[in-house]
């Protein structure tokens, strides 16, 4: 279909936000909401750009949902301004924002059909027939259920039933668009095939989306930002490729992607020692000498091959124990002379080459470039 | 951010609490709710709050405090029927119970043939007016009855013929509460106890008994506050055995002793409002039982077991069926017991004491006006306090108020009416004696039930349609009209049924509130047994029946056509 700007929104979407750039299209300050003595947003600021896609990403309770529903009016704040387009939209309404919203139970009218269902708002916009005809064929061209416009949604699969109700919340071409755990009822396959498919429309059309979550691998792919949140605050926002490489917060790196989280004491600025090993750092660090700190590093970060010709960061491994996941081996390592485990995800081409099996001894490397370093005692799940 | 504009700056969090702004929808909404506040507050509260006035009043009005409670104590023949009541509403209690337990068992635990017949022969006795079966037991057992014999002497007037006529009439109440209860057991709690090899006894004890627990107190309160609150029963064959209800009926219609008559009433009420508590705790753990991954019992057949269920069911169908048949059967023959001859006579009600047919015409029209109306109100209330955002306190107040009537006896209601609406000084006033006023009573007498159905049917539906329908800018009321109410169809047609049927039926609440124009049917039954007209009585109370059914029946046929129609979505 020629959505309306669709050239212009899909240069946007290619941008990375930036300040530089217009004015945000969602501005939110001060945040708060409270059932009772429980705060399940606190003070949350956000700014969300015109064309893209963020996802709010974290685990159940986080205020994930809470956050989106405050946004679409539906569960007011307590306290705090949201701003949409320019206009102040706080004390307004559900029905008198610009939204579209897709929910986990898709909310479809059961006995309505797929057309009637999609038409159901454009019947309120006192519109010709014709132009709800040709709007809804268009609808239905856009999520490819052409062929399925006259059955009830119960005869529909549940990939289905989804692109019936992002169709429904698309009809009235809503400058905003709300998806609440869209993908989490549909079984592995059809959810990421869908995933690609609410990116490739939300591409085409330069719609300014927000997506719940609590799959980080979703929110990976799908997104241009992720807003990673726990217990009612932001953690992180940021792009996947920051979130994973560069998480904020120990929360963060333990809930986006696998870490291994060692618990060390700062010996120089740029040297920590763990029980009965010493790490190089990339940098100093400005904590105060001998503080406590986590030392991270991802499983497929730890190095292996090459791990003999180095010294700087190497550690000597004994193989605890090897998972075949298909893939590769989750392996958990011992590292000899302290009671630190470690994970390392091991190519099926390494484990063959190097000949790892359970109890062997090896080197390996920790490289100081992907070691993150933060204080200790900071909350993580 | 760097933003140039002042707005930018982050708010401390408690500077300024949001208060959004209500959607004309919202407001329409809750403005919908007050006003079903309102109508419950006069239609049930306040006729409540007139009879307990009215038994705290004094001879010349004001407060009298106990007075009027202390006089009851002190008047023999009044708490001799207190313990009549009592001994009455026991004994048919423990009948009752076990009866239908043991056909509740048969109809889910075993493989008996006829089930689905068995479960609807259970369901007459809703059909008709408790007036029916005191009738026909009169035919069977009274001074010209078939069967006399087998009462060795014994009179059924008196204890033993309000036992039975009890019995048969609240078997479907209680049947229906332990056939809930015995058909949510977990299949895997019986295989467990089978690999230990537990006895069936043992199972039985340990097992199916705790299970239906909750079910069985539930339904053990019920048919005891029926028993004690009816006086259809008494009144036609309780002879000079008097109980409490009866004294209710004369203190009010009778002797115009309106205070006595209340403190009767609330006599009457201790029973229903600890029933109605103990039902809902009885529900809400009940429903705990039952985890969602619970897997269904289904019985095994067993020529042995299936064979005794089938035997007894068979005697217990043939009781309710003979019952019904008697009263039947006397209605078309010329004269009981000497001329058995078919005869339509005591059907030309028009040439008899009681209203006549215009009686039937009335209650049709009542039932009718019910249902329309009921059906209406209750659904739209119950969206209402479903639906409505926020406003707690009001939506958990008209909850309250429409389950109010589950804990007044309609005995307790009618006399309430009359307390209210009897005063001049009342802006309802000009309702007395219409037939509005037996509508909005009989609709405030079997309101809990009705709105329990539906807002059961509302919390099936997704939470978010509402949201949906904002977000796409549409009025509520329409989403109401196209979604909610089709959906919901096939409760709304029940509740309409529900009503219908018993508005027919009903006697005890209406009984004080009728006039000559307004006569019913259900108390031309009354008027005619009182007159020694047993015959049109019986012939009246068939009737009665059979427009039940044919109301049961046309809803059992409309919603399959609708579900195999309209409904075609249902199905995958």
């Amino acid at each position: 279909m020629a959505a309306p700007g669709a050239p212009a929104a899909a240069a946007r979407a290619e941008q990375s936000p930036n300040t530089e750039r217009a004015e945000p299209y969602l501005r939110i300050r001060g945040l708060t909401k409270r059932f009772g003595a429980f705060t399940a947003l606190a003070d949350v600021d956000l700014d969300v750009w015109p064309g893209e896609l963020v996802t709010f990403l974290g685990p159940s309770g986080c205020g994930k949902t809470t956050l989106l529903r405050a946004i679409a009016g539906l569960d007011p704040q307590t306290a705090g301004t949201i701003e949409q387009a320019g206009r102040e939209i706080s004390r307004l309404p559900a029905s008198a924002r610009d939204f579209g919203i897709v929910f986990q139970s898709y909310a479809l009218f059961p006995n309505l059909t797929v057309r009637d269902n999609i038409a159901y708002g454009l019947f309120a916009t006192r519109r010709s027939k014709r132009e709800i005809e040709t709007r809804v064929a268009e609808l239905l061209e856009l999520v490819g259920l052409a062929d399925q416009a006259d059955k009830y949604p119960a005869q529909l699969s549940g990939g289905q039933q989804q692109r019936v109700a992002l169709a429904r919340a698309l009809a009235l071409r809503p400058g905003l668009l709300l998806l609440d755990e869209p993908l989490s009822a549909l079984d592995a396959r059809v959810r990421v095939r869908l995933r690609a498919e609410i990116r490739d429309l939300q591409r085409r059309l330069g719609l300014t989306t927000i997506l719940v979550t609590h799959d980080q691998e979703e929110a990976l792919t799908i997104s241009d930002r992720i807003v990673v949140m726990n217990r009612g605050r932001i953690e992180q926002v940021g792009t996947p490729e920051e979130v994973y490489a560069r998480p904020a917060t120990p929360f963060v790196a333990d809930f986006v992607g696998k870490m291994n989280f060692l618990e060390g004491r700062l010996a120089a600025p740029d040297r920590v020692a763990l029980a009965g090993a010493e790490l190089r750092l990339a940098a100093p660090v400005a904590l105060p000498p001998a503080s406590r700190v986590l030392l991270c590093i991802r499983p497929e970060e730890v190095v292996l091959r090459e791990a003999a010709r180095s010294t700087d960061n190497r550690l000597l491994a004994e193989v605890a124990a090897m998972d075949f996941v298909g893939s590769h081996y989750a392996t958990r390592l011992r590292i000899l002379g302290t009671e630190l485990a470690l994970f390392a995800e091991l190519s099926l081409n390494a484990v063959r080459d190097l000949g790892i099996r359970p109890g062997a001894r090896l080197p390996v490397r920790l490289p100081a470039e992907r070691l993150r370093l933060f204080p200790a005692g900071e909350p993580r799940r | 951010m760097a933003s140039p504009r002042a707005l930018a700056a982050p708010l401390p969090a408690s500077a300024r609490p949001v208060r959004q702004a209500l959607a004309f929808d919202e407001r329409v909404m809750r403005a919908g709710l007050l006003l079903l506040l309102l109508y419950l507050a006069i239609t049930v509260v306040l006729p409540l709050w007139a009879l307990f006035a009215k038994a705290f009043e004094g001879p010349e009005g004001g407060f009298a405090g106990l007075a009027n409670f202390a006089a009851y104590a002190a008047t023999p023949a009044l708490t001799s029927s207190l313990r009549n009541a009592l001994v009455v509403a026991t004994l048919s209690t423990a009948i009752c119970i076990a009866l239908a337990f043991g056909y509740a068992y048969a109809l889910t635990r075993t493989c008996l043939p006829g089930k689905s017949l068995f479960a609807a022969v259970a369901t007459v006795p809703l059909l008709a007016p408790s007036l029916l079966p005191a009738i026909a037991l009169v035919y069977l057992f009274g001074n010209q009855g078939l069967a006399r014999w087998a009462l060795f002497g014994h009179s059924i007037y008196g204890p033993i013929g309000i036992v039975i006529g009890e019995v048969f009439w609240t078997f479907p109440h209680a049947l229906i509460i332990l056939t809930t209860a015995l058909s949510t057991a977990d299949a895997r709690l019986y295989e467990a106890a089978l690999a230990l090899k537990a006895s069936p006894a043992r199972i039985f004890f340990t097992v199916t008994l705790p299970a239906v627990r909750y079910g069985l107190i539930s339904a053990t309160f019920v048919v005891f506050t029926l028993v004690i609150t009816d006086f259809g029963v008494p009144k036609v064959i309780g002879g000079s055995y008097n109980v409490l209800a009866l004294d209710v009926y004369k203190h009010v219609v009778g002797q115009q002793n309106f205070r006595m008559g209340a403190v009767v009433g609330m006599i009457l009420l201790v029973p229903a409002v600890l029933s109605f508590v103990v039902d809902r705790f009885a529900q809400k753990r009940q429903a705990a039982l039952l985890s969602a991954r619970a897997v269904p019992y289904v019985p095994k057949p067993d020529p042995l077991v299936d064979g005794a269920a089938f035997v007894f069911c068979a005697l217990v169908a043939c009781a309710i069926l003979s019952i019904l048949g008697v009263a039947v059967f006397a209605s078309f023959v010329n004269f009981w017991p000497y001329d058995l001859s078919f005869s339509l006579k005591n059907y030309d009600f028009d040439n008899m004491d009681g209203g006549g047919w215009e009686s039937y015409r009335n209650s049709l029209e009542m039932a009718t006006l019910t249902a329309v109306f009921g059906t209406a109100l209750v659904f739209t209330g119950a969206w209402l306090v479903e639906k409505t955002r926020a406003f707690v306190w009001v939506r958990g107040l008209a909850h309250l108020a429409a389950l109010l009537p589950l804990a007044v006896p309609g005995l307790v209601m009618g006399i309430g009416y009359v307390f209210f609406f009897v005063e001049p000084s009342n802006p309802f006033h000009f309702l007395y004696g219409s037939m509005a006023i037996l509508v909005v009573c009989t609709i405030a007498h079997f309101y809990s039930v009705a709105h329990l159905a539906a807002v059961t049917a509302l919390k099936q539906l997704d939470p978010e349609f509402e949201a949906v329908s904002a977000s796409l800018k549409v009025p509520l009321y329409r989403t109401f009209l196209k979604v909610t109410v089709p959906v919901c169809l096939p409760a709304v047609l029940d509740i309409a049924a529900y009503f219908f049927v018993n508005a027919m039926t009903t006697v005890s609440a209406v009984v004080f509130l009728y006039s000559p124009r307004t006569q019913l049917a259900s108390i031309a039954v009354l008027n005619m047994d009182d007159a020694g007209d047993i015959a049109p009585a019986a012939a009246m109370a068939v009737l009665i029946f059979a427009t039940s059914a044919l109301v049961r029946g046309a809803y059992a046929l409309l919603v399959r056509r609708l579900l195999a129609r309209t409904q075609a979505w249902r199905s995958r």
